[in-house]
Parts: C-alpha cells; sequence; structure tokens
C-alpha cells in the first residue's frame, strides 16, 4: 500500500471553490496537484510587487495586460498565482478564461522567505510549461534572478541582477527597469 | 512567504463528497488535515483482514462492533479508516455518528508495503487521540506490532509477536488468536 496525497486536477479545485471549500478570497493555489496554502504578503514584498507593476504598467501602455497576484493555468493540474504576469493583450482581458501558458511573456515571483521554494518548484513549473522567462526576486539577498530559455522543462539560461544592475527582458522589447527601483 | 499544502477538516472533507470532488467509493482517508489517497489492497492485504474479521467476529459474538475499512473521527482533522477497528456496543449502532476515540477498543492497520508510513505516521496519531490499543500487521516480516498504553501522544508500551505467538488484549476478554492464523 503506497501513500500519497490526494491530488487535484482543476475542475476538482474549481468544484471545491463552488462547494464553499475554498473561499474566494483564500490565498491558495493548484501546483502539480497540490492546493498549496500561501502566507500573508509582508510589507517588502507588498511594496515590490507595486513597484513592478507601476514601472511595468508605464512600459506597457495598453499593448500587453499586466496583472497582480492572479492564475494562470499552465495544465490540468496546476493554476499557480504568480506575483506579477505579463500577457499578451487580448481584448476580453481573459474574461472568458484564464492565461494558458503560450499568453505569458513573462512572470514574476518575490521572494522574501520562500526563496528555496520557488527555486526548486516554481522555476521547473513554469519551464515545463514552456514560459520564456521567469524572474525570481530574492529580497533577503537584494538581487533579482533573472530565467529564461526554457528547453526540455528546464530554463537553460539564469542570470542574476544585483543593485546597480538593470532588467531587460528579449520577450518585452524595450522595458528596461533599474534594479534598485525594484529592490529598494 | 511560508509554503504549506491546504489542510482541510473533517466538515471540509465531506463538503468535498456531497460535492463531488471526492467519490463515494474513493479509498482516501483525512490524516491531520491532508487527504491521503490509498493504493488498491493487495491480496496478502486483503487475505490478513479477512482472517482476523472472521476470528474477532467470532469471538465478539454480537457484544462489540468489528469494522472492517470504515472511518473512525479522531478529531477535527483526522478521520483514518483503519483496516479493523474494535467498536464498543453503542445504542444507535453508529448509524447516528462515526466512532469517536472514546467508541474505540483496538484498532488494526495491515502494512504490506506502508510499514515506515503506518509506524511513523498511523502510530502517533492513534496514540495521540488516545486509541488504547493498535496492532500493527507487518506482513512482509511475517510480525504482529501490538502498541498499548498510549501516554502522552505515544504508546508507551510495544510488543512483537511471530508467528509462533499468540495475539491477546488487555481490553477485549477472552480473546485470542494464533498469528500464525493471520500471517497466513
Amino acid at each position: 500500500m503506497q501513500v500519497a496525497v490526494r491530488h487535484f486536477n482543476v475542475a476538482e479545485y474549481y468544484q471545491m471553490a463552488r462547494a464553499g471549500v475554498l473561499t474566494e478570497d483564500e490565498r491558495v493555489e493548484l501546483v502539480r496537484g497540490e492546493i498549496v496554502a500561501m502566507s500573508p504578503i509582508g510589507s517588502r514584498h507588498a511594496a515590490c510587487v507595486s513597484r513592478f507593476d507601476m514601472r511595468l504598467q508605464r512600459w506597457a501602455r495598453e499593448r500587453f495586460v499586466v496583472r497582480i497576484q492572479n492564475p494562470i493555468r499552465l495544465d490540468d493540474e496546476s493554476e499557480p498565482e504568480p506575483d506579477v504576469s505579463v500577457l499578451k493583450l487580448r481584448h476580453d482581458f481573459y474574461a472568458d478564461a484564464h492565461p494558458m501558458p503560450e499568453d505569458v511573456l513573462l512572470v514574476i515571483e518575490v521572494a522574501d522567505t520562500s526563496m528555496g521554494y520557488d527555486r526548486d518548484e516554481k522555476a521547473p513549473l513554469y519551464a515545463e510549461a514552456g514560459i520564456p522567462e521567469m524572474w525570481l526576486v530574492n529580497l533577503s539577498e537584494a538581487v533579482i534572478e533573472v530565467y529564461s530559455n526554457p528547453v526540455d522543462g528546464a530554463y537553460s539560461s539564469v542570470r542574476q541582477v544585483a543593485r546597480g544592475g538593470v532588467l531587460t527582458s528579449a520577450s518585452l522589447p524595450g522595458l528596461s527597469i533599474r534594479a534598485e527601483d525594484i529592490l529598494g | 512567504m511560508h509554503v504549506a499544502v491546504r489542510h482541510f477538516n473533517v466538515a471540509e472533507y465531506y463538503q468535498m463528497a456531497r460535492a463531488g470532488v471526492l467519490a463515494e467509493d474513493e479509498r482516501v482517508e483525512l490524516v491531520r488535515g491532508e487527504i491521503v489517497a490509498m493504493s488498491p489492497i493487495g491480496i496478502r492485504h486483503a487475505a490478513c483482514v479477512n482472517q482476523i474479521n472472521m476470528r474477532l467476529n467470532r469471538w465478539a459474538r454480537g457484544r462489540f462492533v468489528v469494522s472492517v475499512q470504515n472511518p473512525i473521527r479522531l478529531d477535527d482533522h483526522s478521520e483514518p479508516q483503519p483496516d479493523i477497528a474494535i467498536l464498543k456496543p453503542r445504542d444507535d449502532v453508529y448509524f447516528e455518528a462515526q466512532p469517536r476515540p472514546g467508541d474505540v477498543l483496538l484498532v488494526i492497520e495491515v502494512a504490506d508495503t506502508s510499514m515506515g508510513y503506518d509506524r511513523e505516521e498511523k502510530v502517533p496519531l492513534y496514540a495521540e487521540a488516545g486509541i488504547p490499543e493498535m496492532w500493527l500487521v507487518n506482513l512482509p516480516e511475517g510480525v504482529i506490532e501490538i502498541y498499548t498504553e498510549p501516554v502522552g501522544g505515544v504508546y508507551s508500551s510495544v510488543r512483537q509477536v511471530a508467528r509462533g505467538g499468540v495475539l491477546t488484549s488487555a481490553f477485549l476478554p477472552g480473546l485470542s488468536i494464533r498469528a500464525a492464523d493471520v500471517l497466513g
């Protein structure tokens, strides 16, 4: 008798929300069939997300959709809620369906205490889904890890941007954000 | 941001069943807020349960309830389904509510491949709930571990009964089962 936690697919996950098992404002995400609880967002984490939001919106000028802490449907068993996602412009603003991997140009995760989890679980999750780029903000060490070129479920390129550096993206033309504007 | 799997209480667990997220014949149990999936029951496991069940019912002669692979409500976050539980007689014959720890005299878990899980998770779970006695049948090694006297969340007495021995219980007067009969 092998023992494992029961996994849930996206349909079951939403069934649980409709049934009231998961409340609408509950901070959870579906990661490889597991319903993961997220802790409250700390003030540094929140500020970092707001800084990205302001700069990304300014750059996007309505050519892209910039979303904060909203779901992305990666596959039948994963629907994470990255801190920030930059999506292709769609005129319904994804009202009919959550963004799928091919809609996503960049995801950003901000880690205050969750670096290990984000690096070991989230980076491979996004890489396997073929998300072209992921930025992982390591707040405690004040560095941003830029993951790109997903190949066979892993990002083949990783570089670090520290204070003094500038964040740019191959998939987001003209974007340029100074690291200290994000790290504070 | 600390990361943990979302836990469920018993009410949510049943809500999931009512909503159809968990199917009625699904082999799951609730252990410390986690919905644990159980693998199919192997041949030896099934035979062992049947042998014990037959002998317990013969001994009980209607004075106790022998409950096979049915739930026990330990607390708000745990409702395991031990292979066998011996329950005190109750006026409602357990039609109105699941057995609670105070109703349970003995639980038996049969382990074919799950010894590690049963020893590390199930034994403390039953001890913490104050279940007076637990038998853990270790099929691969042909031995039965008898846990008794739960004190401070652990069974303070453990003994082993091998093939030539006889199983008896302090709480089940007159019960006597030869180990060889249940080990096959």
